[in-house]
């Protein structure tokens, strides 16, 4: 797993709850108690709000793909092995959009619309990163 | 004593290339000798000079930020040096930034310019600064999202909701090397492509195709500015700044609600063009850059030139092209003149006056008396619109 050669998040202390329940294979979401925001990408102060109260909600981990794009040229280096990569901004049901891949289908099988969950891969002995894939029907 | 209003009294503007020979000092001082000269003015009459960031170049930002250029040009008048930095939106700041001083009455002439060489960057290193500065360095870098990537997933979305097809959006980009076809200053000169070009080209990151992605060239340009009452005097050479207006969304793509920025364009135009005491139907020429085909069907959904949805088929039907009777964007944006990282915004701007004055050449706009124009920074992170005029109010 040391071998790893693609970039890895750089973890704010902040963001370190959200990477913490990925390696627990959690999907996370920063709430805040105060004004009930839910908040993507976790910060050290609500948004909404500017409070500091803030915990972390575990989410359903399905969610909706809201577009997409299928990238077959123009990445760096590390991945170019991955090509063609799916890139996607997936919808969670507590109001969130995160961008991430689509995995375990093929590019010509995605639609807007479709339905998706998390899935964790262990892509190092610290870093655990939160991919979609298709709802099995 | 305090001066109203901004004019652009004088360009200068080199042609977009890839050619690593001709240096980043060599286009800045062309380019603002260039200007001063289309100015009419001494060169110490120059009070300032407030430069646009050149990005990804270390080098020059430091020396453009740190003074040399009225050293290096022997601007006996300067009073201040500046540096602005939005990304795409730098020039837009830079001429905020001019008309505060001219306005507070410290200086006549400001000197706004531009360089930038991409042709001596590897490509690698290119992709990497366009994928992680405008990017999201912990929640996108890590998924192999790209510049190119982050826009075709705007793309796939604007033809989902809307129903435009892929040959319509190619129909954005074919008449953008038109304009640019017909410019001598773009890269493009002389090399109209054709839908099937577009279309046969290959899939970058769909729905984008190779030749709807930005071309990295080298280039730069520059603008002298003084105020409405100065300007006046120096005959028609000069472009009056109307109005303005400006939205900023989100610096990260996928947290903005705003996802085609119409919001944006409609609400930064309709400010602009209010304090110019003009509709949108006032205007001979829209320019828009936004870099990517999608937005040039936004904007001018945006701005209230059609319904939502029907940007892209206005381009279809060879409306905004050369020869339409709405002409958009005669600077070919950077894929129909190259782009020039924080200098397509300069290159816009300059486009704009060359148009307002009748020296636009054969992709002149008829009688073109008003025009407007929207810069964005980042991955479209704001609009920043402007109307200008060929007379002041």
């Amino acid at each position: 797993m040391s071998d790893y050669k693609k970039p890895l998040p750089e973890i704010q202390p902040y963001s370190q709850g959200f990477w913490d329940g990925c390696k627990q294979h959690k999907l996370l979401i920063q709430h805040c108690n105060s004004c009930d925001a839910n908040i993507f990408y976790p910060r050290r102060d609500c948004p909404k709000c500017w409070s500091q109260d803030l915990c972390w909600v575990e989410s359903s981990g399905r969610a909706t793909v809201y577009t997409y794009t299928v990238t077959l040229e123009g990445v760096e280096e590390m991945f170019v092995d991955d090509l063609p990569i799916i890139v996607a901004w997936v919808d969670l049901p507590e109001g969130i959009r995160l961008t991430t891949n689509l995995v375990d289908c093929e590019p010509e099988d995605v639609e807007i619309g479709m339905e998706v969950e998390v899935v964790f891969k262990d892509v190092t002995d610290e870093i655990t990163l939160p991919y979609f894939r298709p709802v099995k029907s | 004593m305090s001066k109203r209003g901004l004019a652009i009294v004088g360009i200068g503007e080199v042609p977009t290339l890839r050619n690593p020979e001709r240096t980043r000092w060599d286009i800045l001082l062309d380019v603002c000798m260039q200007a001063v000269r289309d100015a009419g003015i001494d060169k110490n009459r120059i009070g300032a000079v407030i430069s646009n960031n050149p990005m990804a170049q270390p080098a020059m930002q430091n020396d453009m930020s740190l003074g040399k250029i009225p050293e290096v040009m022997g601007l006996e008048g300067c009073r201040d040096i500046a540096i602005c930095n939005a990304g795409g939106a730098s020039t837009t700041n830079c001429l905020r930034l001019a008309e505060q001083h001219i306005e507070s009455g410290q200086v006549d002439f400001v000197l706004i310019p531009h360089t930038t060489v991409q042709s001596d960057i590897p490509p690698q290193d290119l992709i990497n600064f366009f994928a992680t500065a405008p990017l999201d360095k912990q929640f996108e870098y890590p998924y192999g999202v790209t510049f190119n990537g982050s826009m075709g997933l705007i793309t796939q979305r604007y033809m989902y909701e809307t129903g435009a097809t892929e040959e319509e959006l190619a129909a954005v980009t074919v008449a953008l090397r038109a304009w640019g076809a017909l410019d001598p200053l773009s890269i493009f000169f002389g090399k109209p492509i054709t839908l099937d070009d577009v279309m046969n080209s290959r899939m970058i990151s769909s729905p984008l195709k190779a030749k709807e992605c930005n071309f990295l060239a080298d280039g730069g340009g520059a603008m002298v500015v003084t105020s409405w009452d100065i300007a006046r005097e120096m005959g028609d050479k000069a472009v009056y700044k109307l109005g303005h207006g400006t939205r900023f969304m989100s610096a990260t793509p996928f947290l903005r609600e705003d996802v085609f920025h119409r919001k944006s364009y409609r609400e930064s135009s309709q400010d602009a063009l209010a304090q110019a005491g003009l509709s949108i139907q006032d205007m001979d020429l829209r320019q828009i850059y936004g870099a990517y085909p999608y937005t040039q069907c936004s904007a001018l959904e945006g701005y209230g030139v059609c319904e939502e949805g029907q940007g892209a088929k206005l381009w279809a039907e060879g409306r905004c092209g050369p020869g339409g009777d709405l002409p958009c964007t005669t600077m070919g944006d950077a894929t129909g003149r190259g782009h020039t990282g924080s200098g397509v915004s300069m290159a816009f701007y300059l486009d704009t006056v060359r148009q307002l004055r009748g020296e636009a050449g054969e992709r002149q706009v008829q009688n073109c008396e008003h025009a407007i124009l929207t810069t964005s920074g980042g991955s479209v992170m704001n609009t920043c619109t402007t109307v200008f005029g060929r007379s002041a109010k």
